[in-house]
């Protein structure tokens, strides 16, 4: 029997041409922070993260990297940047879509996965080396989920 | 007119003479430098190594050749305003004066290029946008006006106002170690042309880009609706900052009375301003306070003009500045007012194309030596203002011309705004080009 995977198999995705409104409402429903997003055909195209969605709501002055150290002199109140999420939410994820900090394999050495997550990574893409389709996530949890099981056999 | 003497030149390898291996290097280092292939710091460092490798100056000789107090004065100003910036207090000002104009679009941009002029004249202009030229970025962002006016406005303010002052732009810095000219000499001298100088720009500017901003009644309300208290991060730095920077700037004021040189009196200040804000705090924070602001100055800067120092004196000591001010003299027929122009539209023309640091550094010795033809040092101060007025002037002219110009497109770009160089030329070389014309008339009517 093979042991059990460091990687889920089944997992919450988007595809390409779904839009930010329904990539807010799953990553709500499965709570998390970044999802891994496929084209028509399932190959792995990149991730949707909640960070570079919450940079639309900043204006493009703050993500340059120097001289707005903090933006307390700002007062646009929670209607304002409700408001700003409004218009973005119709656009496709494709737009948002950036690619991973990090891609692992099927066959990927476990150690190797631990290593990535020990360094910081989280929900890191499996995918395939031959037809580049998404064949699951590995997260921090998955390898709880993974290590207690062998310590039940 | 004297040239190099070969008898006072140490061996060159192989024989070689020292003139044509300087001046070999002085033009390869220069022409790496231009094409931008390498770092500016690695190049000059590696010109003025070779210069010492192949024997045309010693070591001892190199070391002498560094004006180390342009890069003190260089480091201190950089000090006192990387421990400054903390506080907050470049963005209360630009926030301060958008509100002082109704968060109209022309006035936010007549008074942005006011705060950046005035900001340029005490700090060095790259430093400069990159604290003014994001607030400008924020607050067009709410205005929803194109930026690009705004920012062309600010490229020219930052160089306009980085004229007025000894320590505005490092042109000036090279210029009042090498004389012994003062803060007072340079505002003296170049603050009467700088004021003009920048009404005449910002007036082409309306008529071009001002009267045609328009922002809506709710947008100019968010910008209203900034509280630049609130920008103010640590007001204790803050007044910290402001007593030191006014102290420096008297010390540069008194500085033919207390007999103190400029880079004295900055690396004091940063000094002072270290201990204040590291008082009372533990060991490690200091340890990271004092890490932060030193490795946060312009190293490649400082190490660029380090090796600049050393390859200029290299074709200094060969002889070539001696025979290209011969040159220039014979050019001008030694007429006095005709270098003076020639110094200022050569300088002008050259620094909107190449760096001015290395075209300065090169003409300061160069104009030393035309001393004796005109009658002494004390005769060349008409010379001295030509070339600031030129080589800091002419670094609008295009958007290679001056590391600001290429700093606000770089911010720019990342905010979503293209600069490019055809474009910007066509409005920004016949502006440049009006500031020579004042310059020239000014200088030739004050000092001719």
């Amino acid at each position: 029997m093979n042991p059990p995977a460091i990687y889920q198999t089944v997992f919450p995705k988007l595809t390409d041409t779904d839009t930010i409104g329904d990539a807010m409402r799953r990553m709500l429903d499965d709570r998390v922070s970044d999802l891994p997003v496929v084209d028509a055909s399932g190959k792995f195209i990149g991730m949707f993260k909640l960070d570079r969605l919450y940079a639309t709501l900043l204006p493009k002055a703050a993500l340059i990297g120097y001289g707005i150290p903090d933006l307390t002199f700002v007062s646009d109140t929670l209607g304002q940047l409700r408001a700003r999420m409004r218009k973005v939410e119709p656009q496709a994820v494709r737009d948002y879509v950036v690619p991973p900090d990090h891609v692992v394999h099927p066959d990927t050495p476990p150690l190797e996965i631990v290593l990535l997550l020990h360094q910081g990574a989280n929900n890191i893409p499996v995918v395939d080396r031959d037809s580049g389709r998404l064949a699951g996530m590995a997260s921090a949890r998955d390898l709880l989920t993974a290590l207690q099981a062998g310590d039940k056999k | 007119m004297t040239h190099g003497d070969p008898a006072h030149a140490a061996s060159v390898i192989l024989g070689l003479s020292p003139l044509w291996v300087a001046t070999t290097l002085f033009v390869g280092t220069y022409l790496v430098i231009m094409s931008d292939k390498l770092n500016r710091a690695i190049v000059a460092l590696l010109g003025a190594g070779l210069l010492i490798l192949v024997g045309v100056l010693n070591q001892h000789e190199a070391m002498a050749a560094v004006d180390f107090n342009t890069l003190g004065l260089l480091l201190g100003m950089m000090l006192i305003v990387n421990i400054t910036r903390r506080s907050g207090l470049f963005q209360y000002v630009a926030i301060w004066s958008a509100k002082k104009v109704d968060a109209r679009p022309w006035g936010i941009l007549l008074m942005m290029s006011i705060v950046t002029a005035v900001f340029s004249a005490f700090l060095d202009n790259v430093t400069t946008v990159l604290l003014t030229v994001p607030v400008t970025l924020l607050i067009t962002d709410e205005l929803k006006v194109k930026p690009y006016p705004y920012l062309f406005a600010q490229i020219f303010a930052s160089n306009i106002g980085g004229t007025a002052t000894l320590i505005g732009d490092p042109p000036n810095i090279m210029i009042g170690s090498a004389t012994g000219l003062t803060f007072n000499d340079f505002a003296i001298a170049l603050t009467p042309i700088i004021v003009p100088i920048f009404v005449a720009t910002m007036i082409p500017l309306y008529y071009y880009w001002g009267r045609h901003l328009r922002a809506t009644d709710e947008n100019r309300r968010h910008v209203m609706g900034f509280n630049e208290r609130e920008a103010i991060t640590d007001p204790r730095l803050l007044k910290q900052s402001l007593t030191v920077i006014a102290l420096v700037i008297l010390g540069f004021m008194l500085q033919r009375q207390i007999k103190i040189e400029p880079a004295t009196i900055a690396v004091f200040g940063a000094a002072v301003l270290l201990l204040l804000d590291n008082l009372g705090k533990d060991a490690e924070t200091q340890s990271k306070n004092v890490h932060g602001a030193l490795s946060e100055a312009e190293w490649i800067t400082l190490m660029f003009f380090l090796g600049l120092f050393i390859l200029v004196f290299g074709i200094q000591k060969a002889g070539l500045i001696d025979m290209m001010a011969d040159a220039l003299l014979k050019a001008t027929g030694g007429d006095f007012k005709l270098t003076a122009l020639a110094i200022l539209w050569g300088s002008a023309f050259l620094s909107a194309f190449i760096d001015n640091i290395p075209f300065v550094a090169t003409m300061i010795p160069l104009i030393k030596a035309m001393g004796p033809t005109f009658g002494g040092e004390n005769a060349l101060l008409p010379l001295w203002w030509a070339l600031s007025l030129g080589a800091c002037l002419g670094g609008n002219g295009t958007l290679i011309g001056a590391s600001a110009n290429l700093v606000v497109a770089g911010l720019a770009e990342r905010a979503g705004t293209t600069f490019r160089f055809v474009e910007f030329m066509k409005v920004a070389f016949p502006l440049m080009l009006i500031s020579i014309v004042l310059s020239h008339a000014y200088i030739y009517f004050r000092y001719l």
